[in-house]
């Protein structure tokens, strides 16, 4: 019988050889320098599509992008997952670039996981200014932009052979058709939600989440004028005792089936889902930014970026300029932009690689152009607090001293409750609900240098 | 002849288990160490000897049965229940999570200076100048950048202790028209680019070296390899004082105690990131006079006490109640069991999203079939009225949970001697009175502890209220910061994990509340009931 001496030996052996299998030998440090990896983190879309353009690691050649390199693309099952990734990541295992959302860039830079990072003057000439600044805070650039995140009406052509000039002529063919075509309601949100899709409602109705001048976001006074939102609301989405005349409601449920359908004739599509209503027969062509109340303008919707963004492990591994070169020749080019997005099929921010676009895109590209607001994560993520309990109740009816503000997220669907839910519980008076909103962008608004 | 007997066999086996477990124990402890997570990495270190040392002595019999279980105790139980204890104590939260060396590196590194606008980007080739390059590589030396103003057409080499203008017609070109060499004459030292490895060798050394620029007070720095930026001082670290100050305001940035640098004229002018900083019983504090946190925490704990008493308190009756009937001989008993069990078959999820959109306002087939009924279209807002929407909360939990409740009830029934509820028959009470005077408080004697654990579970039941309500209705616009249905823990979590920002240790404060009180609630019912007798 073996004895317990020679079983722990004999375990000890085993246990070392089994480590020492599963363990990676050290580098030989004296090997002549061998090819390092950069190393990129994408989600469950954009990591087969970067790889498909630049090739998988074992089809790559060292230098082929970044000289004495390869490049390492590696793909979260869901862009949640990538977020709760980079969150957790840390240097002994965060990427060197991470490919993500503009409105990540306040959070991930107050925590110190981006790098601050400088375009070519070459590679910058292929941004505009309010690309660059979704990907700022702080006045630093954080990455290079990819594509275009925004929405565009599109016009049912099922029911309406032109796209409509103004606001009210989409109500009035909403009235005059209601019963006939068993219309459910005239315009929804099909995409990007009732705060990020319905951005553009909120502008074409006169109202704004931050006052634009010279286009920077202002960061004191009113957003817009109560007044005249709270007029047109009451014109066009309200009946004359004051109900909802059902134009546009509160919830984005059921839109997109209701649109295809052919029960609703104007709905917002975000630029990810075009081909779903291409499949359907829509004409891409009657896209266009909603209409606003005086017939040619626009409501601006929100033209947000998604970015390569440098993080600060790139450093901390010996890889800072290989990552900013990579950004800087790759996505930062026309040519690596293009052969990227020609996988991913979104609009490219990259001016240069803008002729790649196909037609459905195009359409989303002329409705940005119209009227577009960037995205800033510092107006819009909330952080106000309600010092005088003026942002949050009047002087007669002062509201809690030191709440909290709720940021524009959560503020813009609450507004359309208030003014157009179909419970009268929960409705406010337009000018009162107007006022309040535009209470908590200004809060938030002056909040921002916080931030 | 048997080669091995059962024993050996058993010691084979046992040899291979164990060494299997040190070993996948090993690999985790050397990547820990290697990560630089000392803290699990000894731990798991110290698992590895108790394995060890348990399963190959005879030191301790039992501890042989004990100690996977104690192991991973300590593991799942024990430890997040210590780290959210200390998180508790700690500012800890969006901009402040790394460690304070590691911020005060960070703002060295990426606030200690800034890039001069008004400067030119230059183009930039980087390679070696006098000679330390060719065949005969260094090891390691100074880096040449070749800089190239194509604005003005000039070229220069700067190293971190020189700057060289450089006249274009030493400088060579490739055919593409990129400058690709510089010629020595003289004092003019030569320069060839880096060969391709080398890029990848010093990319550490290059992030490190600042290029001397020929203005007083800036210096030039490589932004990857191909473009160079001009940058100057904007702060400056005082580390006696540790303290910054802007050289261009002379604001003074010291340590604020609570995880950041602040101004010392205007506290809320912080730099970030941050830092874990202690700040003791700081959360718990807020937790009662920052009004933006306590006045609705004082609503959110009287909803949830509410929501897991009725909660308790419905699934048990009707649960019971079912039970009751179905103990009865009827027929097809067999079919209704199965039936009634369905809800608790099917995964919660499944049911609290279906539960969701049947009770859509538009389109839900609650209010289809409420209409049905009356004749004419009905719209209850069952998810954005805060009463119905709390009403809706309760309901879709009965459903969920009765089915617990009747199987346990029916066992608990089975168990209560007939003899029992015979003799009272005989001495004439009632089946009220029966059931009141002694199936009840039988009942009541052996479902207590589920009772207990089961409000426990519902004080806490995220999952119901995240996926069919979000916490909400909220009034938004009013300054709600939590909504009718929110209960203690999705409270916690939107403080925690709400959009752009996440406060972990005030999260961590809030878990400890919720213990406590979930504790003391089951301590106070565990002693009422004197279930804990009954186990002695």
């Amino acid at each position: 019988m073996f004895s317990m001496k020679k079983a722990a030996g004999v375990s000890a052996a085993v246990a070392l050889v089994l480590t020492g299998a599963f363990s990676v030998a050290p580098a030989d440090a004296r090997s002549k320098a061998p090819a390092k990896t950069l190393t990129i983190w994408a989600d469950g879309q954009r990591a087969p599509n970067l790889i498909k353009a630049i090739g998988t690691l074992s089809e790559q050649t060292a230098g082929d992008y970044v000289p004495g390199y390869k490049v390492d693309v590696k793909g979260y099952a869901s862009f949640d997952a990538l977020k709760t990734a980079i969150d957790a990541a840390t240097p002994a295992n965060g990427p060197d670039i991470v490919m993500g959302a503009n409105d990540w860039v306040p959070a991930l830079a107050k925590d110190g996981k981006l790098a601050q990072f400088t375009l070519s003057t070459s590679a910058a000439k292929n941004f505009t200014a309010n690309q660059l600044g979704d990907l700022s805070y702080g006045g630093k650039l954080y990455g290079v932009p990819l594509d275009i995140n925004n929405v565009a009406m599109l016009t049912n052509d099922d029911l309406v052979q032109t796209v409509p000039t103004s606001f009210g002529a989409m109500v009035d063919y909403y009235k005059a058709n209601k019963v006939s075509q068993g219309l459910t309601r005239g315009l929804c949100v099909a995409g990007g939600g009732m705060s990020w899709g319905a951005a553009g409602v909120l502008e074409a109705l006169g109202g704004a989440p931050y006052a634009m001048s010279g286009g920077k976001a202002k960061t004191t006074g009113a957003p817009f004028t109560v007044a005249t939102f709270a007029n047109n609301v009451k014109s066009l989405l309200l009946n004359s005792d004051g109900t909802p005349n059902g134009f546009f409601t509160d919830s984005d449920a059921s839109c997109k089936d209701d649109f295809i359908a052919g029960k609703v004739p104007f709905a917002i599509i975000g630029n990810w889902e075009w081909k779903d209503y291409v499949a359907e027969g829509f004409d891409m062509g009657m896209l266009s930014a909603v209409p606003g109340v005086k017939a040619g303008t626009f409501g601006a919707g929100f033209g947000s970026v998604s970015g390569a963004m440098l993080t600060s492990f790139a450093a901390q591994a010996g890889d800072d300029n290989a990552a900013k070169s990579f950004l800087n020749d790759f996505f930062g080019s026309a040519a690596g932009a293009a052969s990227y997005e020609k996988y991913e099929g979104r609009p490219p921010a990259n001016k240069g690689a803008a002729g790649i676009a196909s037609p459905g895109l195009k359409g989303f590209g002329i409705a940005a152009s119209k009227a577009s607001i960037p995205q800033l994560g510092t107006f819009l993520n909330g952080g106000a607090k309600d010092t005088t309990g003026l942002v949050l109740g009047t002087k007669a009816k002062p509201g809690t001293k030191g709440a909290n503000v709720p940021a524009y997220w959560d503020a813009l669907p609450a507004l359309w409750t208030a003014l157009v839910s179909s419970d009268s519980t929960l409705r406010k008076d337009p000018t009162v609900a107007s006022q309040l909103f535009a209470n908590i962008m200004a809060a938030n608004a002056a909040n921002s240098v916080n931030n | 002849m048997r080669i091995l007997s059962g024993i050996k066999i058993a010691v084979i086996a046992k040899i291979i288990l164990v060494s299997l477990a040190l070993a996948i124990l090993g690999l985790l402890m050397q990547s820990a160490f290697m990560n630089g997570d000392v803290q699990i990495g000894s731990f798991l270190a110290v698992a590895m000897v108790l394995i060890a040392l348990i399963y190959f002595t005879k030191i301790s019999i039992p501890m042989k049965f004990f100690l996977p279980g104690l192991l991973l105790l300590i593991t799942f139980v024990v430890v997040p229940v210590v780290y959210t204890v200390s998180m508790a104590a700690y500012q800890y939260k969006t901009g402040n999570k790394l460690s304070k060396p590691e911020a005060l590196a960070m703002l060295q590194k990426s606030d200690a200076f800034a890039q001069v606008p008004t400067e030119p980007r230059y183009d930039l080739k980087l390679g070696w100048c006098d000679g330390k390059y060719g065949d005969a590589k260094p090891v390691a030396g100074p880096i040449c950048a070749l800089v190239t103003d194509y604005t003005t057409d000039k070229y220069f080499l700067a190293t971190a202790d020189k700057f060289t203008v450089v006249p274009k017609n030493l400088v060579t070109f490739s055919k593409l028209g990129l400058p690709n060499g510089v010629t020595q004459t003289g004092a003019q030292p030569a320069w060839e680019e880096f060969y391709p490895d080398e890029y990848a060798t010093y990319d550490k050394l290059l992030n490190a070296t600042r290029f001397k620029y020929d203005k007083p007070g800036m210096f030039m720095k490589a932004e990857g390899y191909s473009v160079m930026a001009v940058y100057a001082a904007r702060i400056t670290y005082d580390s006696k004082a540790d303290a910054f100050t802007d050289i261009k305001t002379g604001a003074i940035y010291k340590d604020n105690g609570k995880g950041n640098y602040a101004n010392t004229k205007n506290a809320k002018d912080v730099m970030t990131p941050g830092w874990r900083a202690v700040v003791w019983f700081d959360n718990f504090v807020a937790l009662f006079t920052d009004p933006s946190i306590s006045q609705p925490l004082i609503s959110v704990f009287i909803w949830t006490l509410v929501f897991a008493t009725t909660t308790v308190i419905t699934q048990f009756a009707l649960g019971l109640l079912i039970a009751i009937v179905l103990q009865k001989k009827i027929k097809a008993r067999w079919l209704y069991r199965s039936i009634i069990i369905l809800p608790y078959a099917m995964p919660s999820i499944m049911s609290i999203l279906i539960w969701g959109g049947m009770l859509n306002t538009d389109f839900g087939a609650v209010n289809n079939l409420i209409s049905l009924i009356a004749g004419h279209k009905i719209h209850l807002n069952w998810l954005t009225d805060p009463t119905l929407a709390r009403s809706a909360v309760l309901l879709v939990n009965l459903w969920l949970g009765f089915p617990y409740f009747y199987l346990i009830s029916s066992g608990a029934l089975q168990a209560i001697p007939a003899e029992l509820t015979e003799a009272a028959s005989i001495d004439g009470a009632s089946g009220g009175q029966t059931f009141r005077r002694i199936t009840l408080p039988l009942l009541m004697q052996m479902l207590t502890p589920l009772l207990i654990s089961s409000f426990a579970f519902n004080f806490n039941n995220f999952n119901l209220i995240f996926l069919l309500t979000g916490g909400g209705p909220r009034d938004v616009l009013g300054g709600a910061s939590a909504g009718a249905t929110d209960i203690l823990i999705s409270y916690t979590y939107n403080i925690a994990f709400s959009k752009g920002t996440e406060n972990f240790g005030l999260a961590s404060a809030i878990s400890i509340l919720i213990f406590v009180v979930v504790a003391a609630i089951s301590l106070y019912g565990i002693r009422r009931s004197k279930v804990l007798e009954t186990f002695a």
